[in-house]
């Protein structure tokens, strides 16, 4: 992990700290805190993050995703608590966006039915060999928010998370302005700005093409990869929530897009399309 | 790329001045040059009118100084399929009568490579402008004959080594030769397709003739079809030629449908005086890795097929979490841009990449006959610049005769199973082109 800290500024000092997880980096920046309480909680939520990751790697053959990755088809796999838990929110994410944030879109076929979860005995089944539920675009989102209820909670009121560029979560606002303003960068025009977000509290998330180019996220309905060259932004209270939403709807055909972030209040979603030489459109969708 | 694009980008790289001394063949694509020729037409004949004569058309009809005279080819479908183009055009079955035609100034010759060098030295001898498809010849003697008969008749002499005129490979020597990626350290260059590399073939007997490019008696396979084009790149890039080379070839994939006997997987490494290795590898029976040419230097890597450069030492990418702390400890506020796609680890390594120039084309090799962009285009408006006028570029042919010489000098290795050196008697003058 790597740590900074400064107290240039002695009305606002800050920690600054980034490690490697999830197949990408986290950083977080806060303030208020002295340089050993800001390393101390640094590393508590190095910790926490490992734990998540763990639990949610399906990468991992010890993590208990992979377990059921690898067994739960010929039989129910009792998971624990918060697996559980993460395993119903992926499923009312997958109703409440028809069907386009799905965990186990890299595996399933066009609109199967792929995993039932019991309830009542924290149980998990696959309905078939080869089913594989990956929650990496849940994983991020999920972290995020579990981050900044713990530095809430350690009475902390202002900083930034950011979790690989494509996932950023507020508390309160930037020391000296109203928001945190978070430039979107353009994908065409390296270093310069698409959009502005302006973040108080709250957490924004964007889905694309990855930064090599290539096109990753599947549309569950279909099978296929998304070939679309627009980026889409989503806004609003949940870290969680806009992580899912905009790889949902990314994936969702455009004209269906309206109606599922029509389904959740104060959320808000753009598509933003980078033209070559700097220019931007921007579409607020469903508006 | 028309004309006017392509001077368009060459003089939006500074080629103007610096490229003209290090890149002396495309002094032809100035405008002082276009002047030079302004109204006037040549009068090209075209020998061997399959695909890639074909291909050659489709750019000279575009070409407002060019008129095409003659054609000639022993497949009488080919050569109807020309005549299409040209129904005005005398048309012969035998190149010799081709030759003897006086109203022809420059030939275009698109024929299987073991006529290439016998072809050649008939024009030359008969007076004409030669422009000859890649490899040059068939054997390393024959390639020093034809070097020679040129050299010693004065005439005209393009070899196909398009690169020579793709802009992107023009940006990116020159760059190399600045030392932007440091010192060049390794050239890798590889080259897959997943095809039988057949032509259909309407009768049995035409099998041989047709499908020439399969049999050791016409063709050196994978190294004078395709590597051909590749290796000059390290020639190119560090201005030296190679001191040995070392390859394994065989036919490991597509042996069940017929008797071809060149290999279809190739390996071979060229190994330059200061150490350097240069490798060419082939398969076409995998596509996956498509086509590849880059050169890696101490500092970074240019990659010549899709022009990106890649440096090692990326400068730290100003993190906006870094920038916000700045913000704060100054008591100011501004944006931070760092948002966007996410970020991978796996490939945070890799820089991402500039590209050399824009509006780069990318070709993907998959095309056996030949593709839009490649510089293909412009190598023949050279050549027809040079029909008019008679001048033979600089250094242009010692940049094709090597890149034929080393292709079958690997291509012998591989079937020696050695480690072989070019003789000193193939070595003609070769001047390096660094920018030093």
């Amino acid at each position: 992990m790597e740590f900074r800290f400064s107290d240039k500024n002695p009305l606002h000092p800050i920690s600054l700290f980034s490690f490697d997880a999830m197949h990408t980096r986290i950083e977080v920046l806060l303030t208020g805190l002295d340089e050993s309480a800001g390393r101390s909680l640094a590393e508590r939520v190095e910790q926490e993050c490992r734990q998540m990751e763990h639990r949610f790697n399906c990468h991992d053959p010890k993590s208990p995703l992979a377990v059921v990755n690898s067994i739960a088809a010929e039989r129910k796999v009792e998971v624990d608590d918060e697996l559980f838990m993460a395993l119903e929110l992926c499923e009312v994410f997958r109703r409440g966006t028809a069907g386009y944030f799905d965990i186990a879109t890299d595996s399933a076929r066009a609109g199967e039915r792929s995993y039932q979860l019991d309830a009542k005995a924290h149980t998990v089944s696959l309905s078939r060999e080869g089913i594989r539920l990956d929650m990496g675009g849940f994983a991020k989102g999920f972290a995020l928010e579990r981050i900044r209820k713990m530095l809430a909670e350690e009475g902390i009121e202002t900083a930034l998370m950011n979790f690989g560029n494509s996932s950023v979560a507020a508390l309160g606002h930037h020391p000296y302005g109203e928001w945190w303003a978070v430039g979107v960068e353009h994908t065409k025009v390296r270093g310069s700005m698409a959009y502005e977000v302006h973040l108080d509290g709250g957490a924004m998330s964007v889905s694309g093409r990855s930064t090599d180019g290539r096109y990753h996220i599947v549309n569950p309905t279909t099978g296929g990869t998304v070939a679309a060259e627009e980026l889409i932004l989503v806004e609003g209270r949940s870290a969680l929530v806009v992580e899912v939403l905009s790889t949902a709807l990314y994936a969702a055909p455009r004209a269906q897009r309206g109606a599922i972030i029509g389904q959740y209040d104060g959320y808000r979603a753009t598509e933003i399309y980078c033209r070559a030489g700097g220019g931007v459109e921007l579409r607020e969708i469903g508006k | 790329m028309n004309r006017k694009e392509f001077l368009s980008d060459c003089g939006r790289m500074g080629f103007a001045g610096v490229a003209l001394s290090l890149f002396p063949w495309l002094e032809s694509c100035s405008e002082k040059a276009k002047q030079e020729v302004q109204g006037e037409k040549a009068r090209i004949g075209i020998i061997g009118t399959g695909s890639r004569g074909l291909f050659h058309i489709q750019h000279l009809i575009q070409m407002p100084n060019v008129e095409v005279v003659a054609l000639c080819d022993n497949y009488r479908p080919h050569l109807e399929d020309a005549l299409q183009y040209y129904p005005a055009a005398k048309s012969y079955d035998d190149y010799r009568r081709l030759l003897e035609d006086t109203n022809v100034q420059g030939v275009i010759i698109a024929t299987p490579l073991y006529l290439h060098a016998r072809m050649t030295m008939d024009a030359l001898r008969a007076g004409k402008r030669v422009f000859c498809e890649k490899s040059m010849a068939f054997t390393l003697d024959e390639a020093l004959e034809v070097y020679n008969l040129r050299k010693e008749l004065g005439g005209v002499l393009f070899i196909g080594q398009q690169r020579l005129f793709d802009p992107k490979y023009i940006k990116a020597m020159q760059m190399i030769h600045e030392g932007v990626i440091g010192e060049v350290v390794g050239v890798r260059n590889y080259w897959y397709r997943n095809n039988n590399w057949r032509r259909e073939v309407p009768s049995p007997e035409l099998e041989r003739h047709i499908n020439w490019r399969l049999y050791s008696d016409y063709s050196r396979g994978l190294m004078t079809e395709l590597a051909c084009h590749q290796l000059q790149n390290g020639s190119w890039a560090m201005g030296m030629l190679p001191e040995q080379v070392m390859g394994s070839g065989h036919l490991v994939h597509w042996t069940k449908d017929d008797e071809r006997d060149v290999y279809d997987c190739v390996s071979a490494i060229f190994t330059y005086p200061n150490g350097v290795n240069m490798t060419f590898e082939s398969i076409i029976s995998n596509k996956h890795f498509g086509m590849g040419e880059q050169i890696l230097g101490t500092k970074g890597t240019i990659d010549l097929v899709t022009g990106m450069h890649y440096t090692d030492e990326p400068a730290p990418k100003g993190s906006g979490m870094h920038q916000l702390v700045e913000q704060i400890e100054s008591g100011v506020m501004s944006n931070s841009v760092f948002a966007g796609t996410s970020w991978a680890a796996e490939t945070a390594l890799l820089a991402p990449g500039m590209p050399i120039m824009p509006n780069i084309k990318v070709v993907t090799g998959e095309s056996s006959v030949g593709a839009e962009a490649d510089g293909s285009k412009e190598l023949v408006e050279a050549f027809i610049h040079a029909v008019i006028t008679g001048k033979q570029p600089d250094k242009v042919l010692e940049e094709s005769y090597y890149a034929t010489q080393f292709a079958l000098l690997a291509d012998k290795a591989m079937h020696e199973n050695q480690i072989l050196r070019l003789d000193d008697k193939y070595r003609v003058p070769y001047t390096p082109l660094r920018n030093r």
